[in-house]
């Protein structure tokens, strides 16, 4: 049963960046096109799983004083780690995130699941903690970078699917498009949160 | 102080397996990355110079250095003799920071074949402009053994108005690439030798 | 002249918060009262000056010679966050007053990727000991005005008859939406 819950959470109870509301740097800068969120999701899933692994399985060696210190250390490690291996198989992918992707360093989810959760939970438990919030992430990126992209550029994942005459509105891709269309995003989730009858997590 | 020494310990232990991770890591993928960015980055651009396959002209690869820095050199192999060279360099003093330029030289005539703009950060619209065939078409088909200027200082190289600086890492790019092809023309091509075999 | 276009461009144009999409949670996190938001932004020109000057030195003098590049990310990090901690024990030893101030900002500071961020960018274009100063302070600059702006209106949308479903961060990021567009008008101002 508690496998289940943890499983699910990250897709809708702790659904970041949305019901979490850590993480807005990459929500906004990479999701002008869907490719690039979807891109961006999975490096984040991907150090999510294993900085939850390796923080769960060292928990109990680390000193609390350091704990933070230790933590950004292995998630550092497995940052560069994912900047190697998508510059050897992923590198005009790579070019396009650019900074943003040694910034998954600093990206609060990461650290957030690791003091909220591995730190005090069992290995297995903590993999899949770091899967399903990784997952919530990917998606949600994704599904804002397609909507930024169907609409800015005319578009999905790089394939054109409106006709010649379709004038994209560029103002989408640009960095006021993604503020405001990540706040109506956020609007539209908390009113159907609400229609559910959930309480609101965000003041 | 005992517990001191623990966290100090901890701390050094983990430091220390990551940083063997990635020198590991590193050393596994390093050919590989270097394989891709030559193939993104380069690739086009040489296949712009000499209108042939990327995939034919990447493994013919040397590296020269000259004072602190170390420039890449492609060449252009016609059965068995070299036709070709195309140097990358990079030309200080853009608006953005560096701009990285590769030209192709006919190795024959001394004439430049093209220059390409491989990288650079300069503004979009205004530095950008470097990149734009009007600009780089001026390159074509000058000759390799004079340093270049704009013609503001009266030189040969027609600036884009607004973007003096850009213009100028282009050509300072370019001069390095020219004095790399007088000095050590002879050192390029016993190298080319020796890496053909 | 050429220094303070990079000034000028870095604090409006390319506005680190509004342009470039960094240190989006301390953004939305601590600017719901102006004091606070003048105390981080503050507290970010602080930090962001000194991590960019160690990261400088650190890459040009120690990564670079010994050929460690790939390692960069990694001692990016690692120095910030110690800088941060020695600045904390700093100021609470030296300066009881500039502690109680900045002191509660200081370890949010550790992951707001304005500073990590800025000193990557400090890097990737190359900037001379000199522009980088100046690149650095101003885009914080430009961070401490965002947020200091920011905070302005969002006061006075606490008291704004906004949709129930959009109150807190949505109408937030609405507004951050308008100022960025606000600061689309300064594109083209440099060069």
């Amino acid at each position: 049963m508690e496998f289940k819950k943890v499983l699910l959470h990250g897709l809708w109870k702790d659904l970041p960046p949305f019901r979490l509301v850590l993480g807005l740097c990459p929500a906004l800068a990479v999701t002008s096109s869907a490719e690039m969120g979807l891109g961006m999701g999975v490096a984040a899933t991907f150090v999510l799983i294993f900085s939850n692994m390796f923080i769960s399985m060292l928990r109990k060696v680390i000193p609390d004083k350091v704990r933070i210190g230790s933590f950004i250390v292995v998630i550092a490690t497995l940052v560069v780690l994912v900047e190697m291996l998508m510059k050897a198989y992923f590198f005009p992918l790579s070019q396009q995130l650019g900074i943003f992707i040694p910034l998954i360093v600093v990206n609060c989810i990461i650290l957030g699941r690791a003091e909220a959760f591995a730190s005090r939970n069992p290995v297995f438990l903590s993999m899949v903690d770091g899967f399903s919030v990784g997952i919530g992430f990917s998606i949600s990126l994704t599904l804002l970078g397609s909507i930024r992209e169907i609409l800015g550029a005319g578009s999905w994942f790089g394939v054109q699917i409106f006709g010649d005459s379709f004038e994209p509105f560029e103002f989408m891709v640009r960095a006021p498009g993604a503020f405001i269309c990540l706040g109506i995003m956020l609007g539209l989730m908390n009113f159907y949160s609400r229609m559910r009858g959930e309480t609101l997590i965000q003041v | 102080m005992r517990e001191i020494a623990k966290l100090v310990v901890v701390l050094a232990l983990i430091c220390g397996i990551s940083a063997t991770i990635l020198t590991v890591a590193r050393q596994n993928l390093a050919l590989k990355i270097e394989q891709q960015s030559d193939f993104y980055v380069r690739g086009p651009a040489l296949e712009r110079l000499f209108s042939k396959p990327a995939s034919e002209l990447l493994s013919n690869k040397i590296s020269i250095s000259a004072g602190d820095n170390s420039y890449p050199v492609f060449y252009l192999m016609d059965e068995g003799k070299i036709t070709g060279l195309a140097i990358e360099a990079s030309g200080t003093g853009g608006y953005g920071g560096n701009i990285v330029i590769m030209i192709g030289v006919d190795i024959q005539t001394n004439q430049i074949v093209g220059m390409e703009i491989i990288q650079h950060s300069e503004t979009p619209g205004v530095g950008s402009k470097v990149e734009k065939s009007s600009f780089r078409k001026q390159w074509k088909g000058l000759i390799i053994n004079e340093s270049m200027k704009l013609t503001s200082q009266g030189g040969q190289i027609d600036a884009i108005s607004g973007a003096t600086y850009s213009s100028k890492a282009v050509v300072n790019g370019t001069n390095q690439i020219v004095g790399l092809v007088n000095d050590h023309r002879d050192e390029i091509m016993s190298l080319i030798k020796a890496n053909s075999k | 002249m050429d220094l303070l276009l990079l000034a000028i461009g870095a604090i409006f144009v390319n506005n680190i918060l509004l342009a470039q999409y960094l240190g989006n949670c301390p953004f939305c996190g601590v600017s719901k009262k102006l004091s606070t938001s003048i105390g981080m932004g503050v507290a970010v020109i602080f930090v962001t000056a000194l991590a960019s000057i160690f990261t400088w030195l650190v890459y040009y003098y120690i990564l670079m010679p010994y050929d460690m590049v790939f390692l960069q990310t990694l001692a990016f990090i690692l120095i910030i966050a110690s800088l941060v901690q020695f600045v904390e024990i700093f100021l609470k030893k030296q300066s009881k007053a500039l502690y109680n101030a900045l002191g509660i900002y200081l370890p949010l500071i550790t992951t707001n990727c304005a500073v990590m961020g800025i000193a990557l960018l400090n890097i990737k274009q190359g900037f001379s000991f000199f522009e980088m100063i100046i690149f650095s302070v101003a885009s914080a600059a430009g961070f401490a005005l965002a947020i200091v702006l920011f905070a302005g209106l969002r006061e006075r949308l606490m008291v704004s008859p906004v949709p129930q479903a959009m109150r807190g961060t949505a109408i937030a990021l609405v507004t951050a939406g308008v100022m960025s567009l606000a600061f689309l008008g300064f594109y083209g101002m440099v060069q």
